[in-house]
């Protein structure tokens, strides 16, 4: 797996040191993914140690996001001066989005082949 | 014995937070499982919710937790790069419905940020809490990376992030009945691209091929909202 690993990390390291080289705007990790989806698209396959390490970070991928998740425990004084405004924004807002884009994605698709 | 000595310890070390995340997730994975995976008990928010009663009764500051837990945070850049493994093994499905994916990752991708903006800015919130809600139907990791890339508040975000995949799953189901939407391909794309992860485990409930199209908009979508959201950000501020 360590070869794995290292894959992800070079990755990682060269999408960072690309942003900064550039002065991008995208996140360094978010390049290094595009560029792994490159390389594997040239390659066309991956390898089974790129395949444990990719499982094994994905698999406890709720972890990962605790330490930043827990921060919510200093934005007390936000959540609760604009709580009536976030559940609005969260609960309609996710439900007319899923709604507009399933039906948008199930027209297309029943477009697409009617003209078959 | 030097109980003084015990205790300083224990109060200073970075293991002590660090097994107590870890053991509150592997609790959370054990309850997760033997509820026949129930979406209202995720692992992450039993597990959220043991970690946050304890910082709560022993006065933790977030700055001495995130000492503890920064490792595990360490992980969210390999994890982000890992995700385009999955994205790789779906992206032969993009041929069979190139145009409906497009324009539906486009036109619903960028209808989601601006209702839920939208809703929070007739209602009178603030900026900080509207930038941190542009991320909320992408993944977490790409979510928690890209808020904190245009100003927004990370813990905030992936906050959003999690109340919107729980909603996609519980309701998911129900708006595609609703709707009567035919091809499992939809469902599964809007799942993925409104309610990213969670929402894909919903989505392989469904079928192998809503799953498949779940991850791939999960995938697209995280990428192009963390390509184009700092650069839009950064014209309009």
């Amino acid at each position: 797996m360590l070869k794995g690993i290292i894959t992800l990390l070079s990755f990682q390291f060269l999408g960072e040191c690309i942003a900064k080289l550039f002065s991008l705007l995208v996140p360094g990790p978010v390049i290094g993914m595009v560029l792994l989806l490159l390389f594997l698209m040239i390659r066309k396959s991956s390898f089974p140690s790129l395949d444990n390490a990719v499982s094994n970070h994905l698999r406890y991928l709720p972890l990962l996001f605790i330490p930043a998740a827990m921060g919510i425990i200093t934005q007390v004084d936000i959540i609760s001066k604009e709580f009536w405004a976030i559940l609005a924004s969260l609960v309609i807002g996710t439900i007319i989005a899923l709604m507009f884009s399933v039906k948008l994605m199930d027209h297309l698709t029943i477009k697409q082949e009617e003209k078959k | 014995m030097n109980i003084d000595a015990l205790i300083t310890y224990i109060s200073s070390t970075p293991l002590t937070w660090l097994l107590l995340t870890l053991g509150a997730f592997k609790f959370g994975i054990i309850i997760y499982e033997k509820s026949n995976k129930q979406t209202l008990l995720q692992p992450i928010i039993v597990s959220y919710l043991i970690i946050m009663s304890l910082i709560l009764l022993t006065d933790t500051t977030y700055e001495e937790y995130f000492k503890g837990v920064e490792i595990i945070h360490f992980f969210l850049g390999p994890a982000t790069v890992a995700l385009a493994l999955p994205l790789y093994n779906n992206l032969k499905h993009i041929k069979s419905l190139f145009i409906p994916i497009v324009i539906t990752l486009l036109v619903a991708g960028i209808f989601s940020i601006l209702i839920a903006v939208g809703l929070l800015y007739l209602l009178g919130a603030e900026l900080p809490t509207i930038l941190s809600m542009t991320t909320k139907s992408i993944t977490a990791p790409i979510a928690i990376i890209t808020s904190e890339q245009i100003g927004a508040i990370p813990s905030l975000a992936v906050g959003f992030v999690i109340i919107t995949g729980i909603i996609g799953a519980l309701l998911g189901t129900m708006i595609f009945k609703m709707l009567n939407i035919k091809h499992d391909t939809s469902k599964g794309f809007a799942l993925g691209l409104i309610s990213h992860g969670i929402g894909t485990a919903r989505a392989i409930e469904i079928s192998e091929k809503a799953a498949a199209f779940s991850a791939l908009a999960m995938g697209l979508g995280g990428i192009l909202t963390a390509v184009f959201l700092p650069l839009i950000i950064q014209v309009l501020f």
